[in-house]
């Protein structure tokens, strides 16, 4: 059967192979390479200051976090609460090599990409570390296992002076063909560096999850005793996805100590762990698109937070310290209304709509 | 060895509020298996409650102490009302998920208070002078605090083993199915289950409140050491979480004792308690008490 590469009005698949593909029409295919393109062009056309990109930057930093967390709680079944300390990893591999070497060695400054990679490396490591523990255990025990590591990272971080004790080690700014990135530079360079890893990353997670080896996750968190008579082994699968999850965020972690040119110890707590279960959850557990809306929506709503703590504090001009208070209240909420009201996250909604769009003019 | 016995003494009067801190969470963990990430901010509750009460409303310590047990009490079983009963028959992923949400929510709740940013202490009602024998000291809030806690852990363990309402919230825990059929209703168990862990839990609070000061963030950690205390003594043990209560406190007394300040180390009895349940998830991860019925993978 001959069917519109373009449009397609239902499934035809007659193999496994044709299921699996990445962009089902040719629509879909052109739709996101132009929407790759606008996301690569757009900083040419508009100017925005520093502080709404690094806005942008911030956000995509943390796309890259979710794909780990997303990978993990989304389409292993774990639930982690020590995401953020993942994420210090990375951050503090990078500033752990500042310490040593000086902050602006030819390492730290030239060889970046390097050093990006390798801090997913050390990130893998230790997520494979704590996520030990699920070689003999089912997943409710290894949410304590993420804390007590969330835990253990902060002792590290705060009481150990090679960390200098949680104030922040600086990272010297960084090399291009072109020179030395210059502070009016910094964060449009960087947005192209993360935008670059961000597409890079998000078509290596939609990749793995046509494996085997993203499929696996699936499988093991469905019902591991299936997995398990299939050939799967759950202990190492779960051990897999931790180290997974480990990598991404230690990539995040790099790529925010060079943004913010520098590691301390407040971005990588336990609230923080919070917030990004808060992404995943609104974004969608378990679906891709989930990664990026997720982000975008609690980065956007804590800036909404902020602005109406101020503004709370020029009507009511009291020394009210709304901001303190109303963040954890905020993400608090909007975790609790999407678990009750909209499991599937704002990802759900994107697909109602998708679907709307590609069936026009008819309801179904 | 009088510094020893220091620590001895001081080990078991902080690690009886952990017990007592940890018997609320395993509570909850028995009836419906749900981790209840949000206990500290519950326990923390307990003890503002108990303090607006005595200092703001002016009512004798003792009087307050009980009626903060009883307001965490309803609190906490309208916190299972709103949130958690919707969520019966869902995956209990999600159902911890939401716990979590709740500490963030009463985190803020807590922040908007005063109780958020100042540090409060209760008035001194019991005499200052430290009681001491044999070079041990020990001060009177903490004598009274260990007693206190003592008396309702008892009061617990007859609850579970005689009591129609705590057999059947064994039952639940057992085997819901069975124990629907024989006519127990199992959301009447899970909201009594998170009222009587509220209960647990103020009184917890009162008693840290009285011995360290009231501090948010100090309050808010018993919530997390109760992870590792859980753990060591089996996440469905009551006794358990009793005697692994007291044995953490010991082990974070004498690594304040001998460990800080030897060999350039400090916080150590910050840091001590999650090593060891890292160790025990791998080892023995059915504790010292829980029931080998873990499901292994």
């Amino acid at each position: 059967m001959s069917q519109n590469r373009w449009l397609a009005t239902g499934n035809f698949f007659t193999s496994y192979r044709e299921e699996q593909r990445i962009f089902l029409t040719n629509l879909d295919r052109l739709v996101f390479i132009c929407f790759l393109v606008v996301l690569f062009v757009w900083p040419f056309f508009l100017e925005v200051g520093n502080k709404y990109m690094l806005v942008i930057d911030t956000i995509l930093i943390s796309i890259v976090a979710i794909y780990g967390l997303n990978l993990l709680t989304g389409f292993a079944g774990l639930i982690s609460i020590g995401h953020a300390a993942f994420v210090g990893v990375g951050a503090y591999t990078v500033a752990s090599f500042a310490r040593v070497l000086g902050d602006s060695h030819v390492l730290i400054t030239h060889a970046w990409p390097l050093m990006i990679l390798l801090a997913g490396g050390v990130g893998a490591v230790v997520g494979a570390i704590v996520g030990l523990p699920a070689m003999r255990l089912k997943h409710l025990y290894l949410v304590i296992a993420t804390l007590s590591f969330q835990m253990i990272f902060q002792w590290t971080i705060n009481f150990m002076s090679f960390f200098n004790q949680g104030q922040t080690i600086s990272i010297g700014r960084v090399f291009w063909f072109t020179g030395k990135i210059v502070r009016k530079q910094h964060y449009f360079f960087w947005y192209y560096v993360i935008l670059v890893i961000v597409v890079i990353l998000g078509l290596a997670v939609r990749n793995l999850l046509r494996t085997r080896y993203g499929r696996c996750l699936v499988a093991v968190r469905d019902n591991d005793r299936a997995a398990d008579a299939m050939g799967m082994h759950p202990g190492l699968t779960k051990v897999y996805a931790f180290a997974l999850s480990g990598f991404f965020a230690g990539i995040a972690g790099a790529l925010h100590a060079y943004l913010f040119r520098g590691a301390g110890f407040e971005s990588f707590t336990l609230h923080q762990s919070i917030s990004y279960l808060a992404m995943a959850i609104v974004g969608g557990l378990g679906t891709l698109v989930g990664s990026f809306f997720g982000p975008a929506a609690i980065i956007m709503l804590d800036l909404q937070v902020e602005n109406l703590a101020e503004f709370v504090k020029i009507v009511f001009s009291a020394a009210l310290d709304l901001a303190t208070a109303l963040r954890p209240l905020t993400f608090g909420l909007v975790i609790v209304l999407f678990l009750i009201f909209e499991p599937r996250g704002i990802a759900n909604w994107w697909r109602i709509v998708r679907s709307y769009f590609k069936l026009w003019p008819f309801r179904y | 060895m009088s510094y020893f016995f220091q620590l001895v003494a001081s080990g078991i009067v902080v690690g009886s509020i952990y017990a007592l801190s940890a018997l609320g969470f395993v509570l909850i963990y028995k009836s419906s298996r749900v981790l209840n990430i949000a206990h500290g901010q519950i326990i923390a509750a307990g003890a503002f409650i108990t303090y607006a009460l005595t200092v703001w409303v002016g009512i004798p310590i003792y009087i307050s102490f009980l009626m903060s047990m009883i307001i965490t009490f309803f609190l906490a079983m309208s916190v299972e009302r709103v949130f958690l009963r919707r969520l019966i028959g869902e995956p209990i992923i999600s159902v911890i998920m939401v716990t979590i949400g709740l500490m963030s929510i009463l985190d803020g709740v807590i922040y908007m208070t005063p109780f958020g940013a100042e540090n409060f202490s209760f008035p001194e009602f019991l005499p200052k002078t430290p009681i001491s024998v044999g070079g041990v000291s020990i001060s009177w809030t903490q004598l009274v605090g260990v007693i206190i806690t003592l008396i309702l852990i008892a009061g617990f363990t007859w609850f579970f083993k005689r009591s129609t309402l705590g057999i059947s919230m064994r039952a639940v825990s057992d085997d819901q199915m069975a124990s629907m059929s024989i006519g127990i209703s199992i959301p009447k168990v899970f909201g009594l289950a998170w009222a009587t862990a509220g209960f647990s839990a103020a009184a917890a609070g009162g008693i840290i409140g009285n011995i360290t000061g009231l501090n948010f963030d100090t309050l808010r950690a018993f919530g997390i050491i109760v992870f590792p205390v859980v753990i060591l003594g089996g996440l469905d043990s009551v006794f358990g979480a009793v005697v692994a209560g007291i044995i953490m406190g010991l082990i974070q007394q004498f690594a304040a004792g001998y460990l800080d300040g030897n060999w350039g180390l400090s916080g150590t009895a910050d840091l001590l308690p999650y090593i060891i349940l890292l160790i025990i998830l791998l080892f023995k991860p059915h504790g010292l008490f829980g029931i080998h019925e873990i499901e292994r993978v």
